[in-house]
């Protein structure tokens, strides 16, 4: 279980293995202090004080999470304080964030809210996002 | 202020028209977003749409580490690696699953490794269980195949085997008042 290798963000993602992994669920209940790291998806129901590193992250309605995403695919309708990186990046209408949302694309519904910058990132960003001042801790 | 009472007009004209639209606007976006994920960049497909009921289970699948606490006033299933602690009202460790910390809950069904200790009313060791540490515990089942490296201790639930030491500090303090008494007498 290594850390999730950024550089695959960028390649297509294996379909056989992302079929195998399954799904994290956090429920409403827990809360989860730490870092969490898979190469699979991920699904935030309660609170998350710290850092995910993840292939996909879903940020539920009533989710909480307190610190850095990174991932390919982060679809948001929870509320976040800290920063995104993550190649594809949606945002519902519930979504409340505070903080940066790090994208090379971006899809944002109406009503979501955003306090911060939304910085567009070319891909190579993400690919060598690990070096990156940004994301040192 | 001509713009102004443009912009006034034109949304009470279409405010008539309005709240069909918006009703409207949902089914479109979603019906977007296929396309949008036509694009040569996404090669992925949007991460689905969060269920509008959510599970009260928590699971953390085979996949997944963490590295942490993990507190929950509800159910637990771990597959995955866990270094810290856990707390759940029922947790279960999967036969994957590989927990670096202490386990504390009602109901602790253990098939995986655990090193550290188990706190919990009810703990079950499967026959895959991999116990490396101390269980603490009212009722205990173990079946044939379980490993474990440590003590098995029925005291949940009851005060800590450290309040026992108070008994025998009066009982040794006597002498010493004797002996004051004996200082005080002459």
């Amino acid at each position: 279980m290594s850390a999730l290798s950024l550089s695959s963000l960028v390649k297509p993602p294996r379909r056989d293995d992302a079929e195998e992994l399954p799904v994290s669920h956090l429920g409403r209940a827990l809360t989860v202090r730490g870092v969490l790291d898979t190469e699979g998806e991920i699904r935030v129901h309660g609170k998350v004080l710290g850092r995910i590193n993840a292939d996909c992250l879903v940020l539920d309605t009533g989710g909480l999470v307190e610190g850095d995403i990174v991932a390919r695919d982060v679809r948001v309708s929870g509320r976040l304080n800290g920063r995104i990186f993550a190649l594809h990046v949606t945002l519902d209408s519930s979504a409340d964030i505070t903080g940066r949302v790090f994208h090379h694309t971006l899809t944002m519904a109406k009503g979501a809210r955003v306090e911060g910058r939304m910085p567009w990132r070319p891909l190579n960003y993400f690919e060598t996002l690990e070096q990156l001042p940004e994301t040192r801790q | 202020m001509t713009m102004f009472t443009r912009s006034d007009k034109v949304s009470e004209t279409g405010g008539g028209a309005k709240p069909p639209a918006r009703d409207d606007t949902p089914a479109p976006a979603e019906a977007k977003r296929p396309q949008a994920t036509a694009q040569p960049l996404s090669h992925t497909a949007p991460p689905p749409p969060p269920k509008a009921a959510a599970s009260t289970v928590s699971v953390i699948s085979k996949a997944l580490k963490i590295t942490g606490q993990l507190e929950s006033t509800e159910d637990i299933q771990i597959d995955g690696m866990v270094d810290g602690d856990v707390r759940g009202v029922s947790v279960t460790v999967g036969g994957d699953a590989k927990i670096k910390g202490t386990v504390y809950g009602e109901e602790v069904k253990l098939s995986g490794t655990v090193d550290g200790k188990i706190e919990a009313q009810r703990v079950v060791l499967t026959s895959t269980a991999h116990m490396s540490g101390d269980v603490v515990h009212q009722n205990i089942k173990i079946e044939a195949g379980a490993f474990i490296n440590g003590h098995c201790r029925p005291d949940f639930g009851k005060p800590e085997s450290k309040a026992l030491p108070p008994p025998h500090k009066p009982a040794a303090a006597p002498p010493e008042q004797k002996r004051d008494a004996v200082v005080g007498a002459p």
